[in-house]
């Protein structure tokens, strides 16, 4: 069976970098981007089955990114990943198409659980 | 200061204190989050019975990264005391570079959410003024995010002090293209009237720079 494909987009490298690592270990095919730019071109290489978008990230707005990925495929699965209570921002982001939220710090078992229900919800459509 | 200043200034300094905290706390987390990340590593890896002697450089790696980050932590909220200690009496003797630094580590990550970047040129010999620190870091702070909202992305402000005729100058230096057509307002009048209060004045260089001076006097004076 194959792996679900995850992206991962946050400007913090070394939380991107350990939390990459993590779902590795965890049998995840994984891709991190730092910056918007970068992530959608990753996401027109890499066909993700779900990314995760902090929604603070340098060069574009997170909910823009978020609607330019919906955009390019409306079955790839956004998981927001937020830093802070910024309420208008999570719920501006499930406007628009995203599939759910995790507060940072991440708990692992949380995170795996969205990534499984958000992976099978593409598998599905 | 009339009554209509005095709650202009306050609405001014609430929301000066408010983005502090916002920026602050969203940093913090950030490093909690990775520290968190870090250590959930270590975990995964000896679950996986990945012996640390085998691998031990990984992780020695992960351990000075998360020290790394607790230093970072420590220094952000050395920051932040400090900055909130500065409100402790309305003057004060204190040192400018010292004053900018702490400013713009507290800031730095709101310039960041634009790419944009600080460079410092201080003055390494100025003497310690005497004033009022809070109130010159709001002003300093208005100007400073006027510019952040107005510059495009990869610009950069340039923060530089210098002594000049028994006064100090700070400039503020923006150096990108502006984003065509933005605007963001500040209140001149209510800065100017704090400037003159602290004994200073706030003038435009070459049509772009912020110079903000402020006297050299001494507690005694």
């Amino acid at each position: 069976m194959a792996h679900t494909k995850v992206l991962l987009v946050d400007d913090e490298k070394e939380f991107a970098s350990a939390l990459a690592e993590r779902l590795q270990l965890r049998n995840y095919d994984v891709k991190s981007a730092s910056n918007a730019l970068e992530a959608l071109g990753i996401v027109h290489s890499f066909l993700p089955d779900v990314v995760l978008l902090d929604l603070k990230i340098p060069g574009m707005d997170g909910i823009e990114t978020l609607k330019a990925i919906k955009k390019f495929d409306s079955t790839i699965e956004v998981i927001m990943l937020t830093g802070h209570g910024d309420v208008r921002s999570v719920e501006d982001g499930m406007k628009s198409g995203a599939f759910e939220y995790i507060m940072k710090p991440v708990d692992i078992g949380e995170l795996t659980l969205k990534i499984n229900r958000a992976s099978q919800k593409k598998q599905t459509s | 200061m009339d009554s209509q200043y005095e709650n202009e200034l306050r609405t001014l300094q609430m929301r000066f204190i408010g983005k502090i905290i916002a920026v602050f706390t969203h940093e913090i987390k950030n490093y909690i989050a990775i520290i968190n990340e870090s250590t959930g590593l270590i975990g995964d890896m000896m679950k996986l019975g990945k012996s640390p002697e085998n691998e031990l450089p990984v992780y020695l790696d992960i351990i000075h990264s998360i020290e790394d980050y607790i230093e970072k932590t420590t220094g952000h909220f050395r920051y932040l005391n400090r900055f909130a200690h500065r409100m402790d009496a309305p003057l004060s003797s204190f040192h400018i570079n010292e004053s900018l630094e702490e400013l713009i580590a507290l800031i730095n990550r709101f310039a960041n959410q634009k790419r944009i970047s600080f460079k410092q040129g201080y003055d390494n010999d100025m003497p310690p003024v005497y004033g009022n620190p809070s109130l010159l870091q709001l002003i300093i702070f208005t100007f400073v995010e006027k510019n952040i909202m107005e510059l495009e992305q990869d610009s950069t402000i340039i923060m530089q002090t210098a002594v000049a005729d028994k006064s100090v100058l700070i400039t503020i230096i923006p150096n990108g293209k502006r984003v065509e057509g933005s605007s963001a307002p500040i209140p001149t009048e209510l800065l100017d009237i704090i400037i003159k209060e602290l004994g200073g004045n706030i003038s435009q260089d070459r049509g772009k720079n912020t110079v903000i001076m402020l006297p050299l006097t001494s507690s005694t004076a």
